[in-house]
């Protein structure tokens, strides 16, 4: 059996599947990430009783299997079919591809504030109490110096956070979604040509590697002040070895 | 050139941490022109002293007027934040560490403030940015960040920071003793060269030298306590204390 020959016939399935993979993966990651910043801000700024609903929701969806969240949300919504139609929302909950998004943005969204509740503890106290000296009020501050900073620290752990959610959301297969895993589980059962699950994992790392890359620029555009900091040192590096 | 006008006025401040009180109730009066100067060995108070003045620490009580303005303070915490960080406007700050925004060039760091706290024009903030840059010596380093300079130029960008808000009272919080030794001459020009300008500045410090032949008056803080104040020259040759005696010699 040539290899080639299913890639011939299939691609615009795996194709379809990946650009659902992508969708799952960057619309549950958006969600988090409007939502993950508030919630590291509380966990650092509160006394412990308001964070403490923080602290076990982070630990539940930590804690706990994907799949099993994801369970929970598909199959644990049709229990209460008849109380979702009365508030209207069967109709978000019966479509397998909602489900997955929100068991991904629930997911995404506790990790992501421990990312960035370690990325808000790293900003340099004298440069908060630079802004504030200078008359800065809370909000400002918070844009002005402590956001940049966090972000800056976090983003490496987020874009492994995105890497990782993406590899995940192939569950979402398990649930009926025709993502990049649901296509080549459906090409597989027609063909049993087990080479479409090696270039199901060839797009699966061209997906990564693309998304390496992007964030890789993202971070430098992020950080001149650190590019600049390690030119110098390199220049003065070149100095000291260029005396005789 | 005597004006008697009172600027910055601190009554009775106290800080306490835990059970430790730090300052035990100090009082200081600046005037227009004057260059006051805070001496003490470590754990004097004499830092937390001087962040009291723009809150940087609440005070436990007593009070802090600007132009005979009184921030109210209230259970141990400021009534109103409002009125803070208009006091902060007008109150330049140089910390010991710098403090530079190190995700800001040089020429931003300096424009930060007047464009987004006093909402200047940023072409107007640019222009006194650059003249206060080349006023602290420092005109060809405007795109440099501060990860790029040494510690007598990050010092001397964060008092060019300091002078672009236009401040009433500068406080200087240690501003040479990060520095390497042969730093600290440039750094302390700059501040004479602000004394001599007449600025009004508080300044927490070390070095003697400054002390003595910059300052209009010198303040010597003792466990929370003020023990001696006057002019230098005096302070220095007739030390009315035996803490300040012993102070003055382990310095020298």
């Amino acid at each position: 059996m040539n290899p080639m020959d299913v890639i011939v016939t299939y691609w615009p399935r795996l194709i379809d599947g990946a650009l659902m993979t992508i969708r799952l993966t960057l619309l549950g990651a958006f969600i988090a990430a409007l939502v993950s910043p508030w919630l590291a801000l509380v966990r650092v700024n509160t006394a412990t009783f308001i964070q403490a609903p923080i602290r076990v929701y982070v630990s539940f969806m930590r804690g706990t299997p994907l799949l099993a969240q994801l369970f929970l949300i598909f199959y644990g919504s049709g229990q209460f079919r008849p109380e979702l139609e009365q508030w209207g929302l069967w109709d978000f909950f019966r479509d397998p591809f909602n489900c997955a998004v929100l068991a991904f943005a629930l997911n995404s969204t506790a990790y992501q504030t421990e990312i960035l509740r370690g990325g808000i503890l790293g900003v340099p106290r004298g440069e908060i109490e630079a802004a504030r000296a200078v008359g800065m009020t809370p909000i400002q501050v918070l844009r002005r110096v402590v956001a940049p900073h966090a972000y800056r620290i976090a983003w490496p752990a987020l874009g492994n956070e995105v890497i990782l959610l993406m590899k995940a959301s192939a569950l979402a297969s398990i649930v009926t979604v025709f993502d990049l895993m649901g296509r080549t589980r459906q090409v597989f059962s027609r063909t049993f040509d087990f080479s479409v699950y090696l270039w199901a994992a060839l797009i699966y790392l061209c997906i990564t590697a693309t998304f390496v890359l992007l964030w890789r620029f993202a971070e430098r555009r992020l950080s001149p002040h650190l590019s600049a900091a390690d030119s110098t040192a390199a220049a003065r590096l070149a100095e000291l070895e260029a005396r005789p | 050139m005597t004006t008697t006008d009172c600027v910055l006025e601190a009554i009775e401040i106290r800080k306490t941490f835990g059970p430790f009180e730090v300052l035990k109730g100090v009082s200081l009066e600046a005037r227009n022109h004057d260059v006051i100067s805070i001496l003490g060995s470590s754990g004097s108070g004499k830092s937390t002293f001087l962040r009291c003045l723009n809150f940087l620490e609440t005070p436990t009580s007593g009070s802090v007027s600007l132009h005979g303005q009184e921030v109210e303070v209230r259970n141990g915490k400021p009534a109103n934040p409002r009125q803070i960080e208009a006091l902060r406007r007008r109150l330049g700050m140089v910390f010991q560490q710098f403090n530079l925004w190190t995700h800001r060039t040089v020429l931003e760091n300096v424009m930060e403030g007047p464009v987004h706290v006093k909402k200047e024009p940023k072409a107007e903030a640019r222009e006194k940015a650059e003249a206060f840059l080349q006023r602290v010596g420092l005109a060809g380093k405007t795109n440099a960040y501060p990860s790029q300079l040494s510690g007598g130029q990050q010092q001397r960008v964060a008092i060019a920071r300091a002078l672009a808000m236009e401040p009433d009272v500068i406080l200087f919080d240690e501003p040479t003793s990060a520095l390497d030794p042969e730093l600290v001459d440039e750094v302390l020009k700059v501040m004479q060269s602000l004394a001599a300008e007449g600025r009004t500045m508080i300044v927490v410090t070390h070095e003697m030298g400054f002390a003595r032949q910059v300052s209009s008056e010198t303040v010597f803080l003792h466990e929370g306590r003020i023990v001696e104040q006057g002019p230098p020259d005096e302070m220095f040759s007739h030390p009315k204390t035996e803490v300040f005696e012993r102070f003055i010699a382990k310095v020298k």
